[in-house]
């Protein structure tokens, strides 16, 4: 079919990464957005700005915390038809009490399952959720959308798309074609280590976008590839393995997992009361042993099994900051007596490989120069990916001109949605969460269509604009659209002053950096934007004056 | 080790990697050529070369310091990604500033 390998190799490169270079530019742009996610709750979420703080004694705040919740009647009606027979109105025996949070999180999640009667599968428990200040153990708003974590990392490894975990299989066969991109790049391209520093932005334009498309793969080539193969590693052990579940999922996956290893803690309640000792004793103890081992740490999960029963146990899981491989450490106490139980042995070499390849992608660790890499090489990707589709459409579109073909066309207005309208439904969401009245019913579902809102305006913007594209001239809408993103990047910084009162100034002099990060970096966003709006006005001028002069414009360019 | 200790270590790692990628950069003909308008002898193109990687060594050997083992090839080789796009956007708007790094090599006036 094709006459050599490395024809073979551009056939798969530019089809398979046409087709899903579209995934992979959200996949890539919503992760670099996810390294941040807990700081963009922050911002998202006013009443929570607040530093963030480790996890608060179980006696004093915890505790009074579980005691008030309850199940919601949404849980207890989803409940209703795995269960014979009524349901009771309020439930007393507790399943299991936990808390969960980060070294970046500033809230503390609780969660509580309840013992229902009849259940048809035994052991099936209701579940209650919680946000609380971990300072003094007031509830805090648990139905406003969180934009990072709760929007913009499913948009990352799902798209949001929910139905029969449609999204996370598109996101995953994604990953395996870029796998393949990566492969059949490298084989394309001829002088990977003598062009390595290489971007020419004077020649030709066709030139100058292979140069960045190959530059930002390049120097990014092993981000890439290890971002692509370990999200489809957690994507496999998220469907085969639960053990991996627990850190994307939280409990309900983490209490499986209790459950399925053999530990020897026991997996069914005894049916008689026991009392509870000292949990702060227990945290203690656990901080203690790992301080022994010559890992200290902060507390990261507590679980109470069982509450109640004489078969209730607790267990201690350490916060991985310090470590690039998520392990929990576990150390397990009997409730009724605070005895040690067991420690969780160290990991086999293979389970240790999995957990730090897993913590590379999942970043549990604390180190805010890391973090910014990454955002640096997700940001590349996105780049190479966007400079491939500008490649594709200009490599075509004087041909297809000549042709009278729409081809270049319609990818052309599909890659502007695909940059700049991404970008757009982004800053769209956030604009929304701060104009949005604060108790309008389900805001959040405002603030998601907002996104969706934007998103959708853009392409038909982007569609609307294209004629140009199919005379072999540039497409206005990359133009228009970044310009509508310095206006929007600039506004969503201007109305969190407004609706908060937390401008830059104050949050840089107090040192809150979640909000103030998130404020410099659309700052930033919004200079780019504009530069880059110039630069295109400018080559605009330029081929409207003709094609003699644009040739020579973009001769002297740069 | 105090927060601060570390810092300064990463601050050296990147200053490391900068350097080394700008030496590996300015090892090229291509682009020695860009930095001074002409290319410099064969001898001292390979002394960049391995300039370059003994920076990039340095680099890792700071890392180390600062972190977990485990972090600090991470740390490194993002860091190394980093130094080479910013060596190539200099390289492509003002690549006369690598001279900095290489100043017993004596450069043309007007390049």
């Amino acid at each position: 079919m094709f006459p050599s390998v490395r024809q073979a190799m551009a056939w798969l490169h530019t089809w398979f990464g046409l087709v899903l270079g579209f995934v992979l530019m959200a996949a890539f742009f919503f992760g670099a957005l996810s390294v941040f996610d807990r700081e963009i709750d922050r911002w998202a979420i006013p009443a929570t700005r607040i530093q963030a703080q480790p996890m608060p004694s179980y006696e004093r705040v915890l505790r009074p915390a579980f005691e008030r919740m309850q199940p919601t009647r949404q849980a207890i009606d989803a409940m209703r038809p795995r269960v014979d027979g009524p349901m009771p109105e309020r439930y007393d025996t507790v399943g299991s009490w936990s808390a969960y949070t980060t070294h970046r999180d500033p809230v503390l999640q609780l969660f509580a399952g309840y013992v229902v009667p009849n259940a048809r599968h035994a052991g099936e428990l209701v579940w209650a959720e919680a946000t609380i200040d971990p300072r003094d153990g007031r509830l805090l708003p648990d139905d406003r959308l969180k934009v990072g974590s709760g929007f913009f990392f499913p948009m990352h490894y799902g798209l949001t798309l929910d139905w029969k975990h449609l999204g996370i299989w598109i996101v995953g066969l994604s990953a395996l074609v870029m796998l393949a991109a990566l492969a059949s790049g490298v084989v394309m391209h001829r002088r990977i280590f003598r062009e390595f520093f290489t971007f020419r932005p004077g020649r030709a334009r066709l030139r100058s976008v292979l140069d960045l498309h190959n530059l930002t793969g390049v120097v990014a080539l092993p981000f890439h590839f290890f971002f692509a193969l370990t999200g489809l590693l957690i994507f496999a052990a998220v469907y085969y393995f639960p053990l991996g579940h627990t850190q994307l999922h939280g409990l309900h996956d983490l209490n499986a997992q209790v459950e399925a290893s053999e530990t020897g803690l026991p997996h069914e309640r005894a049916g008689r009361p026991g009392g509870l000792a000292n949990v702060d004793a227990m945290v203690a103890d656990a901080q203690r042993r790992w301080a022994d081992d010559g890992k200290a740490g902060d507390v990261g999960f507590l679980v109470l099994q069982h509450v109640g029963d004489a078969n209730g146990y607790v267990s201690v899981y350490r916060a991985g900051t310090d470590r690039i491989a998520l392990v929990g450490d576990g150390i397990h106490y009997k409730a009724a007596t605070g005895e040690l139980i067991r420690e969780d042995p160290a990991a086999t070499p293979v389970a240790r490989m999995a957990e730090f390849l897993t913590g590379l992608h999942l970043q549990h660790f604390r180190h805010w120069l890391l973090r910014w890499l990454y955002v640096l090489g997700g940001l590349a990707g996105a780049v190479c990916i966007a400079t491939g589709f500008v490649f594709f459409v200009e490599k075509r579109k004087r041909q297809h001109a000549k042709d009278g073909r729409q081809g270049a066309r319609v990818v052309d207005a599909l890659a502007v949605a695909a940059v700049t309208g991404m970008v757009l439904a982004a800053l769209g969401i956030l604009v929304a969460n701060r104009l949005l009245p604060e108790d309008l019913p389900g805001r959040a579902d405002w603030e998601r269509w907002a996104f969706w809102g934007t998103w959708i305006a853009a392409l038909l913007h982007a569609a609307w604009r294209s004629a140009p594209v199919a005379r072999a001239l540039p497409n206005p809408a990359w133009r228009e659209q970044a310009i509508a993103i310095g206006v929007l990047a600039l506004a969503a910084v201007l109305l969190n002053w407004i609706t908060t009162g937390d401008h830059l100034l104050r949050t840089l002099a107090t040192g809150y950096w979640p909000v103030a990060g998130v404020d410099l970096s659309l700052l930033a966003v919004a200079a780019i934007a504009g530069a880059s709006a110039l630069r295109l006005a400018r080559r605009h001028a330029a081929h409207a004056a003709g094609p003699a002069y644009a040739a020579d414009a973009e001769a002297r360019h740069a | 080790m105090p927060e601060h200790a570390g810092a300064w270590l990463l601050l050296a790692a990147l200053a490391c990697a900068q350097a080394g990628m700008g030496w590996l950069a300015l090892s090229l003909p291509a682009h020695a050529q860009q930095a001074w308008g002409r290319v410099p002898p064969m001898a001292t193109l390979r002394l960049h070369r391995v300039l370059g990687w003994v920076a990039l060594a340095c680099a890792l050997l700071l890392c180390l310091g600062a972190d977990h083992a485990t972090m600090a090839v991470l740390v490194w080789a993002m860091a190394m990604s980093g130094a080479a796009l910013a060596v190539a956007f200099v390289l492509s708007s003002r690549p006369r500033w690598l001279r900095v790094l290489a100043p017993w090599v004596a450069g043309r006036p007007a390049g």
